[in-house]
Protein backbone atom coordinates (compact mmCIF):
# COMPACT_ATOMS: atom_id res chain seq x y z
CA UNK A 1 0.00 0.00 0.00
CA UNK A 2 1.04 3.59 -0.35
CA UNK A 3 4.23 4.33 1.41
CA UNK A 4 5.55 7.55 2.73
CA UNK A 5 8.97 8.62 1.55
CA UNK A 6 11.82 7.47 3.64
CA UNK A 7 12.83 10.93 4.67
CA UNK A 8 9.47 11.51 6.26
CA UNK A 9 9.28 8.47 8.42
CA UNK A 10 10.43 8.90 11.95
CA UNK A 11 13.64 7.11 11.48
CA UNK A 12 14.57 4.15 13.56
CA UNK A 13 18.29 3.77 13.77
CA UNK A 14 19.75 0.34 13.24
CA UNK A 15 20.27 -1.32 16.55
CA UNK A 16 24.07 -1.44 16.51
CA UNK A 17 24.09 2.33 16.59
CA UNK A 18 22.50 2.33 19.98
CA UNK A 19 25.16 0.25 21.65
CA UNK A 20 27.09 2.10 24.24
CA UNK A 21 30.73 2.49 23.41
CA UNK A 22 33.09 0.41 25.49
CA UNK A 23 33.69 2.12 28.78
CA UNK A 24 36.83 4.09 29.44
CA UNK A 25 38.50 3.92 26.06
CA UNK A 26 39.37 6.23 23.29
CA UNK A 27 37.06 6.40 20.35
CA UNK A 28 38.25 3.58 18.17
CA UNK A 29 37.61 4.22 14.54
CA UNK A 30 38.45 0.94 12.95
CA UNK A 31 37.28 -0.23 9.60
CA UNK A 32 35.51 -3.22 11.00
CA UNK A 33 33.39 -1.30 13.44
CA UNK A 34 32.28 1.84 11.71
CA UNK A 35 28.82 1.72 13.24
CA UNK A 36 29.95 1.49 16.76
CA UNK A 37 32.44 4.27 16.28
CA UNK A 38 29.73 6.48 14.90
CA UNK A 39 27.50 5.56 17.79
CA UNK A 40 30.02 6.72 20.31
CA UNK A 41 30.50 10.14 18.83
CA UNK A 42 27.36 12.17 19.36
CA UNK A 43 27.16 11.81 23.06
CA UNK A 44 24.05 13.85 23.67
CA UNK A 45 21.99 11.39 21.72
CA UNK A 46 22.28 8.74 24.34
CA UNK A 47 19.49 7.93 26.74
CA UNK A 48 15.83 7.99 26.04
CA UNK A 49 16.23 10.11 23.01
CA UNK A 50 18.51 8.42 20.56
CA UNK A 51 16.13 6.13 18.76
CA UNK A 52 14.17 9.00 17.36
CA UNK A 53 16.74 11.27 15.83
CA UNK A 54 16.89 11.67 12.11
CA UNK A 55 20.01 10.64 10.26
CA UNK A 56 20.45 14.16 9.02
CA UNK A 57 20.85 15.62 12.48
CA UNK A 58 23.23 12.82 13.20
CA UNK A 59 25.57 13.84 10.45
CA UNK A 60 25.30 17.42 11.44
CA UNK A 61 26.73 16.79 14.84
CA UNK A 62 29.47 14.33 14.07
CA UNK A 63 32.00 16.72 15.44
CA UNK A 64 33.02 15.95 18.99
CA UNK A 65 36.27 14.08 18.67
CA UNK A 66 38.02 13.24 21.87
CA UNK A 67 41.73 13.84 21.87
CA UNK A 68 42.57 12.95 25.49
CA UNK A 69 40.86 9.79 26.64
CA UNK A 70 37.56 10.39 28.32
CA UNK A 71 36.62 8.73 31.54
CA UNK A 72 33.25 7.31 30.72
CA UNK A 73 30.91 7.40 33.62
CA UNK A 74 28.70 4.37 34.10
CA UNK A 75 25.06 5.18 33.48
CA UNK A 76 24.11 4.40 37.06
CA UNK A 77 26.66 6.70 38.61
CA UNK A 78 24.02 8.74 40.39
CA UNK A 79 21.83 6.84 42.79
CA UNK A 80 19.65 9.75 43.85
CA UNK A 81 18.00 12.60 42.05
CA UNK A 82 19.06 15.15 44.63
CA UNK A 83 21.34 17.95 43.56
CA UNK A 84 23.49 17.89 46.70
CA UNK A 85 24.24 14.17 46.31
CA UNK A 86 25.13 14.63 42.67
CA UNK A 87 27.49 17.49 43.48
CA UNK A 88 29.22 15.41 46.14
CA UNK A 89 29.59 12.44 43.80
CA UNK A 90 31.00 14.67 41.11
CA UNK A 91 33.57 16.19 43.43
CA UNK A 92 34.83 12.79 44.50
CA UNK A 93 34.99 11.62 40.88
CA UNK A 94 36.94 14.71 39.99
CA UNK A 95 39.36 14.11 42.81
CA UNK A 96 40.01 10.51 41.83
CA UNK A 97 40.49 11.44 38.19
CA UNK A 98 43.09 14.06 39.18
CA UNK A 99 44.95 11.47 41.22
CA UNK A 100 45.08 8.98 38.41
CA UNK A 101 46.03 11.60 35.89
CA UNK A 102 49.68 11.39 36.86
CA UNK A 103 50.10 8.01 35.22
CA UNK A 104 47.51 8.31 32.48
CA UNK A 105 45.76 11.55 31.73
CA UNK A 106 42.04 11.08 32.14
CA UNK A 107 39.42 13.71 31.58
CA UNK A 108 35.96 13.44 33.01
CA UNK A 109 33.22 13.30 30.41
CA UNK A 110 31.02 15.95 31.93
CA UNK A 111 28.31 15.70 29.31
CA UNK A 112 27.67 12.05 29.96
CA UNK A 113 27.69 12.79 33.69
CA UNK A 114 25.06 15.42 33.04
CA UNK A 115 23.04 12.95 31.01
CA UNK A 116 23.33 10.39 33.79
CA UNK A 117 22.10 12.92 36.32
CA UNK A 118 19.14 13.76 34.06
CA UNK A 119 18.37 10.06 33.65
CA UNK A 120 18.35 9.68 37.42
CA UNK A 121 15.24 11.84 37.39
CA UNK A 122 16.57 15.27 38.25
CA UNK A 123 14.39 18.32 37.76
CA UNK A 124 15.39 20.67 34.97
CA UNK A 125 16.41 23.36 37.48
CA UNK A 126 18.74 20.89 39.18
CA UNK A 127 20.21 19.85 35.84
CA UNK A 128 21.10 23.46 35.05
CA UNK A 129 22.54 23.98 38.52
CA UNK A 130 24.61 20.80 38.18
CA UNK A 131 25.94 21.94 34.82
CA UNK A 132 26.94 25.24 36.40
CA UNK A 133 28.61 23.43 39.29
CA UNK A 134 30.62 21.23 36.90
CA UNK A 135 31.79 24.17 34.83
CA UNK A 136 33.03 25.90 38.00
CA UNK A 137 34.84 22.89 39.48
CA UNK A 138 36.39 21.31 36.41
CA UNK A 139 38.52 23.92 34.68
CA UNK A 140 38.97 21.86 31.55
CA UNK A 141 35.24 21.71 31.00
CA UNK A 142 33.28 24.48 29.44
CA UNK A 143 29.70 23.74 28.50
CA UNK A 144 29.29 23.33 24.77
CA UNK A 145 26.23 23.10 22.61
CA UNK A 146 25.68 19.43 23.43
CA UNK A 147 25.62 20.18 27.17
CA UNK A 148 22.80 22.63 26.65
CA UNK A 149 21.08 20.21 24.30
CA UNK A 150 21.06 17.62 27.08
CA UNK A 151 19.40 20.07 29.44
CA UNK A 152 16.99 21.17 26.73
CA UNK A 153 15.97 17.65 25.79
CA UNK A 154 15.59 16.74 29.44
CA UNK A 155 13.24 19.61 30.15
CA UNK A 156 11.29 18.88 26.96
CA UNK A 157 10.76 15.30 28.06
CA UNK A 158 9.16 16.36 31.35
CA UNK A 159 5.45 15.65 31.37
CA UNK A 160 4.23 19.15 32.09
CA UNK A 161 2.06 20.28 29.18
CA UNK A 162 1.62 23.99 28.71
CA UNK A 163 4.85 24.94 30.44
CA UNK A 164 7.90 25.43 28.24
CA UNK A 165 9.73 27.72 30.67
CA UNK A 166 12.36 25.02 31.32
CA UNK A 167 13.11 24.62 27.63
CA UNK A 168 13.23 28.38 27.17
CA UNK A 169 15.64 28.71 30.08
CA UNK A 170 18.00 26.18 28.52
CA UNK A 171 17.71 28.05 25.24
CA UNK A 172 18.42 31.36 26.98
CA UNK A 173 21.55 29.93 28.61
CA UNK A 174 22.75 28.74 25.23
CA UNK A 175 22.35 32.17 23.69
CA UNK A 176 24.01 33.87 26.66
CA UNK A 177 27.09 31.71 26.12
CA UNK A 178 27.35 32.73 22.48
CA UNK A 179 25.98 29.48 21.15
CA UNK A 180 23.10 30.44 18.90
CA UNK A 181 20.58 27.63 18.36
CA UNK A 182 21.04 25.58 15.21
CA UNK A 183 18.47 23.55 13.28
CA UNK A 184 19.65 20.61 15.38
CA UNK A 185 18.42 22.41 18.49
CA UNK A 186 14.97 22.74 16.99
CA UNK A 187 15.01 19.12 15.90
CA UNK A 188 15.97 17.77 19.31
CA UNK A 189 13.46 19.92 21.14
CA UNK A 190 10.58 19.16 18.80
CA UNK A 191 11.18 15.43 18.81
CA UNK A 192 11.44 15.27 22.58
CA UNK A 193 8.35 17.43 23.05
CA UNK A 194 6.43 15.21 20.66
CA UNK A 195 7.52 12.05 22.40
CA UNK A 196 6.20 13.56 25.64
CA UNK A 197 2.94 14.25 23.77
CA UNK A 198 3.34 18.00 24.07
CA UNK A 199 2.58 18.99 20.47
CA UNK A 200 1.10 22.36 21.43
CA UNK A 201 4.26 23.22 23.34
CA UNK A 202 6.36 22.17 20.37
CA UNK A 203 4.29 24.55 18.22
CA UNK A 204 5.01 27.37 20.66
CA UNK A 205 8.69 26.47 20.89
CA UNK A 206 9.11 26.51 17.12
CA UNK A 207 7.45 29.91 17.01
CA UNK A 208 9.87 31.28 19.64
CA UNK A 209 12.87 29.79 17.87
CA UNK A 210 11.86 31.19 14.50
CA UNK A 211 10.83 34.64 15.63
CA UNK A 212 13.27 35.50 18.40
CA UNK A 213 16.30 33.44 17.46
CA UNK A 214 15.81 33.22 13.69
CA UNK A 215 16.50 29.50 13.76
CA UNK A 216 13.51 28.04 11.94
CA UNK A 217 13.22 24.28 11.71
CA UNK A 218 14.74 22.58 8.68
CA UNK A 219 12.74 20.47 6.27
CA UNK A 220 13.21 17.26 8.26
CA UNK A 221 12.03 18.72 11.54
CA UNK A 222 9.22 20.60 9.84
CA UNK A 223 7.86 17.54 8.06
CA UNK A 224 8.26 15.35 11.11
CA UNK A 225 6.27 17.82 13.13
CA UNK A 226 3.56 18.24 10.50
CA UNK A 227 3.16 14.48 10.43
CA UNK A 228 2.93 14.35 14.20
CA UNK A 229 0.35 17.14 14.22
CA UNK A 230 -1.70 15.37 11.57
CA UNK A 231 -1.79 12.29 13.75
CA UNK A 232 -2.76 13.98 16.97
CA UNK A 233 -4.54 17.23 16.19
CA UNK A 234 -7.32 18.49 13.97
CA UNK A 235 -6.65 19.55 10.42
CA UNK A 236 -7.29 23.20 11.20
CA UNK A 237 -4.51 23.16 13.80
CA UNK A 238 -2.13 21.82 11.17
CA UNK A 239 -3.14 24.50 8.70
CA UNK A 240 -2.79 27.20 11.37
CA UNK A 241 0.72 26.00 12.10
CA UNK A 242 1.72 25.89 8.44
CA UNK A 243 0.31 29.30 7.57
CA UNK A 244 1.65 30.82 10.81
CA UNK A 245 5.18 29.66 10.07
CA UNK A 246 4.87 30.72 6.47
CA UNK A 247 3.83 34.27 7.26
CA UNK A 248 6.31 34.64 10.13
CA UNK A 249 9.54 33.34 8.64
CA UNK A 250 8.62 32.18 5.15
CA UNK A 251 9.00 28.45 5.70
CA UNK A 252 6.96 26.89 2.95
CA UNK A 253 5.54 23.40 2.78
CA UNK A 254 7.38 21.24 0.25
CA UNK A 255 6.33 18.22 -1.75
CA UNK A 256 6.90 15.91 1.19
CA UNK A 257 4.68 18.06 3.39
CA UNK A 258 1.91 17.90 0.82
CA UNK A 259 2.28 14.14 0.61
CA UNK A 260 1.89 13.93 4.38
CA UNK A 261 -1.16 16.19 4.30
CA UNK A 262 -2.84 14.29 1.50
CA UNK A 263 -2.18 11.03 3.27
CA UNK A 264 -3.68 12.42 6.46
CA UNK A 265 -6.87 13.73 4.82
CA UNK A 266 -7.31 10.47 2.93
CA UNK A 267 -7.09 8.59 6.18
CA UNK A 268 -9.89 10.82 7.42
CA UNK A 269 -11.83 9.95 4.24
CA UNK A 270 -12.00 13.59 3.26
CA UNK A 271 -11.93 13.39 -0.52
CA UNK A 272 -12.86 17.01 -1.17
CA UNK A 273 -9.96 18.30 0.89
CA UNK A 274 -7.57 15.92 -0.86
CA UNK A 275 -8.66 17.21 -4.24
CA UNK A 276 -8.24 20.79 -3.07
CA UNK A 277 -4.74 20.00 -1.82
CA UNK A 278 -3.85 18.55 -5.21
CA UNK A 279 -4.93 21.84 -6.78
CA UNK A 280 -2.85 23.84 -4.29
CA UNK A 281 0.09 21.60 -5.01
CA UNK A 282 -0.14 22.24 -8.74
CA UNK A 283 -0.51 25.98 -8.15
CA UNK A 284 2.66 26.14 -6.07
CA UNK A 285 4.54 24.56 -8.92
CA UNK A 286 5.27 21.12 -7.57
CA UNK A 287 5.30 18.12 -9.84
CA UNK A 288 3.91 15.02 -8.15
CA UNK A 289 6.45 12.25 -7.72
CA UNK A 290 6.04 8.53 -7.34
CA UNK A 291 5.44 8.75 -3.59
CA UNK A 292 2.66 11.24 -4.01
CA UNK A 293 0.96 9.13 -6.65
CA UNK A 294 1.23 6.13 -4.35
CA UNK A 295 -0.37 8.13 -1.58
CA UNK A 296 -3.22 9.17 -3.85
CA UNK A 297 -3.76 5.58 -4.91
CA UNK A 298 -3.80 4.47 -1.31
CA UNK A 299 -6.28 7.22 -0.58
CA UNK A 300 -8.66 5.87 -3.19
CA UNK A 301 -8.29 2.40 -1.68
CA UNK A 302 -9.19 3.61 1.81
CA UNK A 303 -12.15 5.47 0.36
CA UNK A 304 -13.40 2.19 -1.12
CA UNK A 305 -12.92 3.47 -4.63
CA UNK A 306 -10.44 0.91 -5.82
CA UNK A 307 -11.65 1.41 -9.38
CA UNK A 308 -9.96 4.78 -9.60
CA UNK A 309 -6.44 3.40 -9.16
CA UNK A 310 -6.23 2.60 -12.87
CA UNK A 311 -6.86 6.24 -13.71
CA UNK A 312 -4.08 7.32 -11.35
CA UNK A 313 -1.78 4.74 -12.87
CA UNK A 314 -2.50 6.01 -16.39
CA UNK A 315 -1.91 9.59 -15.28
CA UNK A 316 1.43 8.55 -13.82
CA UNK A 317 2.47 6.98 -17.08
CA UNK A 318 1.38 10.09 -18.99
CA UNK A 319 3.49 12.30 -16.75
CA UNK A 320 6.44 10.02 -17.20
CA UNK A 321 6.74 8.98 -13.56
CA UNK A 322 8.11 5.48 -13.28
CA UNK A 323 5.90 3.32 -11.02
CA UNK A 324 7.70 1.37 -8.30
CA UNK A 325 6.87 -1.80 -6.43
CA UNK A 326 4.65 0.05 -3.97
CA UNK A 327 2.65 1.49 -6.84
CA UNK A 328 1.99 -1.93 -8.29
CA UNK A 329 1.15 -3.40 -4.92
CA UNK A 330 -1.33 -0.62 -4.26
CA UNK A 331 -2.75 -1.08 -7.72
CA UNK A 332 -3.23 -4.80 -7.21
CA UNK A 333 -4.70 -4.18 -3.77
CA UNK A 334 -7.17 -1.61 -5.06
CA UNK A 335 -8.28 -3.77 -7.95
CA UNK A 336 -8.63 -6.84 -5.75
CA UNK A 337 -10.60 -4.88 -3.21
CA UNK A 338 -13.07 -3.70 -5.84
CA UNK A 339 -13.38 -7.22 -7.18
CA UNK A 340 -11.65 -6.79 -10.55
CA UNK A 341 -9.52 -9.87 -10.24
CA UNK A 342 -8.83 -10.31 -13.95
CA UNK A 343 -7.25 -6.92 -14.15
CA UNK A 344 -5.32 -7.46 -10.93
CA UNK A 345 -3.87 -10.66 -12.36
CA UNK A 346 -3.04 -8.83 -15.57
CA UNK A 347 -1.03 -6.30 -13.62
CA UNK A 348 0.85 -9.13 -11.97
CA UNK A 349 2.26 -9.90 -15.42
CA UNK A 350 2.75 -6.27 -16.37
CA UNK A 351 4.80 -5.55 -13.29
CA UNK A 352 7.05 -8.53 -13.93
CA UNK A 353 7.60 -7.34 -17.49
CA UNK A 354 8.59 -3.93 -16.22
CA UNK A 355 11.13 -5.34 -13.83
CA UNK A 356 9.24 -5.20 -10.54
CA UNK A 357 8.84 -8.60 -9.00
CA UNK A 358 5.68 -9.33 -7.06
CA UNK A 359 6.41 -9.90 -3.39
CA UNK A 360 4.53 -11.22 -0.40
CA UNK A 361 2.41 -8.10 -0.17
CA UNK A 362 1.28 -8.43 -3.79
CA UNK A 363 0.25 -12.01 -3.35
CA UNK A 364 -1.50 -11.35 -0.07
CA UNK A 365 -3.55 -8.60 -1.70
CA UNK A 366 -4.43 -10.94 -4.54
CA UNK A 367 -5.49 -13.72 -2.18
CA UNK A 368 -7.65 -11.27 -0.32
CA UNK A 369 -9.39 -10.41 -3.58
CA UNK A 370 -9.85 -14.07 -4.46
CA UNK A 371 -11.60 -14.74 -1.18
CA UNK A 372 -13.81 -11.73 -1.65
CA UNK A 373 -14.94 -13.27 -4.90
CA UNK A 374 -15.41 -16.64 -3.21
CA UNK A 375 -12.58 -18.29 -5.15
CA UNK A 376 -10.93 -20.02 -2.20
CA UNK A 377 -9.24 -22.69 -4.28
CA UNK A 378 -7.70 -20.09 -6.59
CA UNK A 379 -6.26 -18.43 -3.53
CA UNK A 380 -4.61 -21.68 -2.50
CA UNK A 381 -3.21 -21.97 -6.02
CA UNK A 382 -1.73 -18.52 -5.57
CA UNK A 383 -0.02 -19.74 -2.40
CA UNK A 384 1.64 -22.50 -4.40
CA UNK A 385 2.66 -20.10 -7.14
CA UNK A 386 4.04 -17.77 -4.54
CA UNK A 387 6.14 -20.49 -2.95
CA UNK A 388 7.35 -21.56 -6.39
CA UNK A 389 8.54 -18.04 -7.09
CA UNK A 390 10.47 -17.91 -3.87
CA UNK A 391 8.25 -15.55 -1.87
CA UNK A 392 7.83 -16.65 1.70
CA UNK A 393 4.33 -16.05 3.05
CA UNK A 394 4.28 -14.00 6.22
CA UNK A 395 1.96 -13.68 9.18
CA UNK A 396 -0.38 -11.42 7.25
CA UNK A 397 -0.61 -13.90 4.37
CA UNK A 398 -1.46 -16.74 6.71
CA UNK A 399 -4.08 -14.68 8.49
CA UNK A 400 -5.67 -13.70 5.18
CA UNK A 401 -5.71 -17.33 4.08
CA UNK A 402 -7.08 -18.55 7.39
CA UNK A 403 -9.87 -16.02 7.41
CA UNK A 404 -10.76 -16.70 3.81
CA UNK A 405 -10.75 -20.47 4.19
CA UNK A 406 -12.87 -20.39 7.32
CA UNK A 407 -15.39 -18.10 5.74
CA UNK A 408 -15.50 -20.20 2.61
CA UNK A 409 -16.25 -23.18 4.90
CA UNK A 410 -13.14 -25.11 3.91
CA UNK A 411 -12.46 -25.81 7.55
CA UNK A 412 -10.12 -28.81 7.13
CA UNK A 413 -7.68 -26.73 5.07
CA UNK A 414 -8.11 -23.94 7.57
CA UNK A 415 -7.22 -26.19 10.49
CA UNK A 416 -4.18 -27.43 8.59
CA UNK A 417 -3.07 -23.85 8.14
CA UNK A 418 -3.83 -23.06 11.77
CA UNK A 419 -1.58 -25.94 12.76
CA UNK A 420 1.24 -24.46 10.68
CA UNK A 421 0.69 -21.08 12.29
CA UNK A 422 0.73 -22.37 15.85
CA UNK A 423 3.83 -24.44 15.12
CA UNK A 424 5.75 -21.35 14.08
CA UNK A 425 4.22 -19.22 16.86
CA UNK A 426 2.45 -16.73 14.60
CA UNK A 427 -0.09 -14.35 15.98
CA UNK A 428 -3.73 -14.40 14.99
CA UNK A 429 -5.44 -11.27 13.76
CA UNK A 430 -8.87 -10.53 15.07
CA UNK A 431 -10.62 -11.16 11.73
CA UNK A 432 -8.99 -14.52 11.20
CA UNK A 433 -9.54 -15.45 14.83
CA UNK A 434 -13.25 -14.77 14.89
CA UNK A 435 -13.75 -16.48 11.53
CA UNK A 436 -11.96 -19.57 12.80
CA UNK A 437 -13.83 -19.69 16.09
CA UNK A 438 -17.16 -19.22 14.35
CA UNK A 439 -16.39 -21.94 11.82
CA UNK A 440 -15.36 -24.36 14.58
CA UNK A 441 -18.48 -23.68 16.60
CA UNK A 442 -20.65 -24.13 13.56
CA UNK A 443 -19.22 -27.63 13.20
CA UNK A 444 -19.80 -28.28 16.90
CA UNK A 445 -16.07 -28.49 17.59
CA UNK A 446 -16.38 -26.54 20.81
CA UNK A 447 -13.28 -27.81 22.54
CA UNK A 448 -11.18 -26.90 19.50
CA UNK A 449 -12.66 -23.43 19.63
CA UNK A 450 -11.64 -23.23 23.28
CA UNK A 451 -8.11 -24.25 22.45
CA UNK A 452 -7.95 -21.56 19.74
CA UNK A 453 -9.08 -19.13 22.43
CA UNK A 454 -6.26 -20.37 24.65
CA UNK A 455 -3.74 -19.97 21.85
CA UNK A 456 -4.90 -16.43 21.15
CA UNK A 457 -4.33 -15.50 24.79
CA UNK A 458 -1.11 -17.44 25.08
CA UNK A 459 0.47 -15.92 21.97
CA UNK A 460 -0.77 -12.50 23.05
CA UNK A 461 -2.45 -12.04 19.67
CA UNK A 462 -5.48 -10.35 21.09
CA UNK A 463 -6.50 -8.70 24.33
CA UNK A 464 -8.67 -10.89 26.57
CA UNK A 465 -11.89 -9.09 25.76
CA UNK A 466 -11.34 -9.23 22.00
CA UNK A 467 -10.67 -12.96 22.26
CA UNK A 468 -13.62 -13.73 24.53
CA UNK A 469 -16.40 -11.86 22.75
CA UNK A 470 -16.21 -13.78 19.44
CA UNK A 471 -16.14 -17.06 21.37
CA UNK A 472 -19.19 -16.13 23.38
CA UNK A 473 -21.19 -14.92 20.40
CA UNK A 474 -20.25 -17.99 18.34
CA UNK A 475 -21.40 -20.28 21.14
CA UNK A 476 -24.66 -18.36 21.29
CA UNK A 477 -25.00 -18.93 17.56
CA UNK A 478 -24.42 -22.65 18.03
CA UNK A 479 -27.19 -22.80 20.60
CA UNK A 480 -29.55 -21.17 18.13
CA UNK A 481 -28.61 -23.64 15.40
CA UNK A 482 -29.23 -26.57 17.75
CA UNK A 483 -32.54 -25.27 19.01
CA UNK B 1 -16.09 -7.03 6.91
CA UNK B 2 -15.47 -9.47 9.70
CA UNK B 3 -12.52 -7.40 10.82
CA UNK B 4 -14.77 -4.40 11.05
CA UNK B 5 -17.44 -6.36 12.91
CA UNK B 6 -14.94 -7.56 15.49
CA UNK B 7 -13.73 -4.02 15.99
CA UNK B 8 -17.28 -2.84 16.55
CA UNK B 9 -17.75 -5.40 19.28
CA UNK B 10 -14.56 -4.39 21.01
CA UNK B 11 -15.47 -0.75 20.65
CA UNK B 12 -18.85 -1.24 22.22
CA UNK B 13 -18.09 0.18 25.63
CA UNK B 14 -21.11 -1.23 27.39
CA UNK B 15 -20.34 -4.79 26.37
CA UNK B 16 -16.72 -4.42 27.33
CA UNK B 17 -17.64 -2.85 30.65
CA UNK B 18 -19.99 -5.74 31.30
CA UNK B 19 -17.08 -8.09 30.87
CA UNK B 20 -14.32 -6.37 32.74
CA UNK B 21 -16.04 -4.53 35.59
CA UNK B 22 -15.53 -6.12 38.94
CA UNK B 23 -18.67 -7.51 40.51
CA UNK B 24 -19.41 -8.82 43.99
CA UNK B 25 -19.57 -12.59 43.98
CA UNK B 26 -22.21 -14.88 45.37
CA UNK B 27 -21.38 -17.36 48.16
CA UNK B 28 -20.37 -20.52 46.27
CA UNK B 29 -18.44 -18.57 43.67
CA UNK B 30 -16.61 -16.64 46.35
CA UNK B 31 -15.48 -19.88 47.92
CA UNK B 32 -14.19 -21.18 44.60
CA UNK B 33 -12.33 -18.04 43.64
CA UNK B 34 -11.01 -17.24 47.06
CA UNK B 35 -11.79 -13.60 46.51
CA UNK B 36 -14.93 -11.53 46.84
CA UNK B 37 -14.83 -9.63 43.54
CA UNK B 38 -13.97 -10.61 39.99
CA UNK B 39 -14.94 -9.63 36.47
CA UNK B 40 -17.02 -11.94 34.32
CA UNK B 41 -14.09 -12.43 31.96
CA UNK B 42 -11.75 -13.22 34.82
CA UNK B 43 -14.25 -15.71 36.20
CA UNK B 44 -14.54 -17.47 32.84
CA UNK B 45 -10.80 -17.72 32.41
CA UNK B 46 -10.40 -19.06 35.96
CA UNK B 47 -13.05 -21.75 35.59
CA UNK B 48 -11.80 -22.81 32.16
CA UNK B 49 -8.25 -23.13 33.39
CA UNK B 50 -9.57 -25.09 36.42
CA UNK B 51 -11.27 -27.52 34.04
CA UNK B 52 -8.09 -27.95 32.03
CA UNK B 53 -5.95 -28.30 35.13
CA UNK B 54 -8.04 -31.06 36.62
CA UNK B 55 -8.64 -32.74 33.26
CA UNK B 56 -12.40 -32.68 33.68
CA UNK B 57 -13.21 -32.87 30.00
CA UNK B 58 -14.82 -36.16 29.03
CA UNK B 59 -12.18 -38.25 27.24
CA UNK B 60 -14.63 -39.60 24.68
CA UNK B 61 -16.27 -36.28 23.91
CA UNK B 62 -14.15 -33.28 24.65
CA UNK B 63 -17.13 -30.96 24.39
CA UNK B 64 -18.55 -32.28 27.64
CA UNK B 65 -17.23 -31.56 31.09
CA UNK B 66 -17.69 -33.98 33.97
CA UNK B 67 -18.21 -31.71 36.95
CA UNK B 68 -16.43 -32.36 40.19
CA UNK B 69 -18.01 -31.33 43.49
CA UNK B 70 -16.58 -27.87 43.41
CA UNK B 71 -17.95 -27.15 39.95
CA UNK B 72 -21.29 -28.70 40.76
CA UNK B 73 -21.75 -26.38 43.67
CA UNK B 74 -21.27 -23.45 41.41
CA UNK B 75 -22.89 -24.36 38.11
CA UNK B 76 -26.46 -25.60 38.65
CA UNK B 77 -25.37 -28.86 40.31
CA UNK B 78 -25.60 -30.90 37.11
CA UNK B 79 -23.21 -33.86 36.86
CA UNK B 80 -22.24 -32.93 33.32
CA UNK B 81 -22.25 -29.72 31.35
CA UNK B 82 -21.51 -28.82 27.80
CA UNK B 83 -18.54 -26.64 27.16
CA UNK B 84 -20.70 -24.53 24.89
CA UNK B 85 -22.95 -23.59 27.81
CA UNK B 86 -20.15 -22.39 30.02
CA UNK B 87 -20.35 -18.67 29.16
CA UNK B 88 -24.12 -18.67 29.71
CA UNK B 89 -23.83 -20.46 33.04
CA UNK B 90 -21.25 -18.02 34.24
CA UNK B 91 -23.35 -15.13 33.06
CA UNK B 92 -26.06 -16.19 35.48
CA UNK B 93 -23.78 -15.32 38.34
CA UNK B 94 -23.43 -11.82 36.98
CA UNK B 95 -26.90 -10.26 36.89
CA UNK B 96 -27.37 -7.25 34.70
CA UNK B 97 -27.94 -4.41 37.16
CA UNK B 98 -26.52 -5.59 40.43
CA UNK B 99 -24.50 -3.87 43.06
CA UNK B 100 -21.62 -3.14 40.69
CA UNK B 101 -18.71 -1.49 42.28
CA UNK B 102 -15.98 0.35 40.46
Amino acid sequence: MGKIPLSVRSTKLPVPLLKLPPASTTVQVSETEPLRALGSVPRHFRGAHDSRSSPSSFKRKKTASAVPPLLMAPQSVFQSRRLSDAKRDFDSLLLSSRRSSVSSPVRLDCNSLLQAFCNAGATSEDAIAFLHHMSLRAPSFSPDRSSYHIVLVHSCLQPCPGDISGALRALGLMVENNLPPTPATADLAVRSLCSARREDDACEFIRVLSLRHSAPPDAFTYNFFVRQLCKTRSLSTVYDFISGLHSAVGVKPDLVTYTILIDAVCRGKNLREATRLLGVLADSGFKPDCYLYNTIMKGYCTLDRGNEVIAVYNKMREEGVEPDLVTYNTLVYGLSKSGRMDQALKFLNIMTERGQFPNTVTYTALMNGMFRKGRALDALKLLEEMNARGCTPNECTYNTLLMGLCRAKVLDKGMELYGLMTASGMKLESGAYSALVRALCRENKVSEAYSVFDYALESKSLPDVAAYLPLESSLKLLKKIKA
Amino acid sequence: MVVRAAKVIVNNPKKVADLVDLANLSGPLREFMGQSQISRLGCFVRIWSYIKEKGLQDPSNKNIVNCDDKLKGMLLGKPQLELAELPMLIKMHFPKTPNRCL
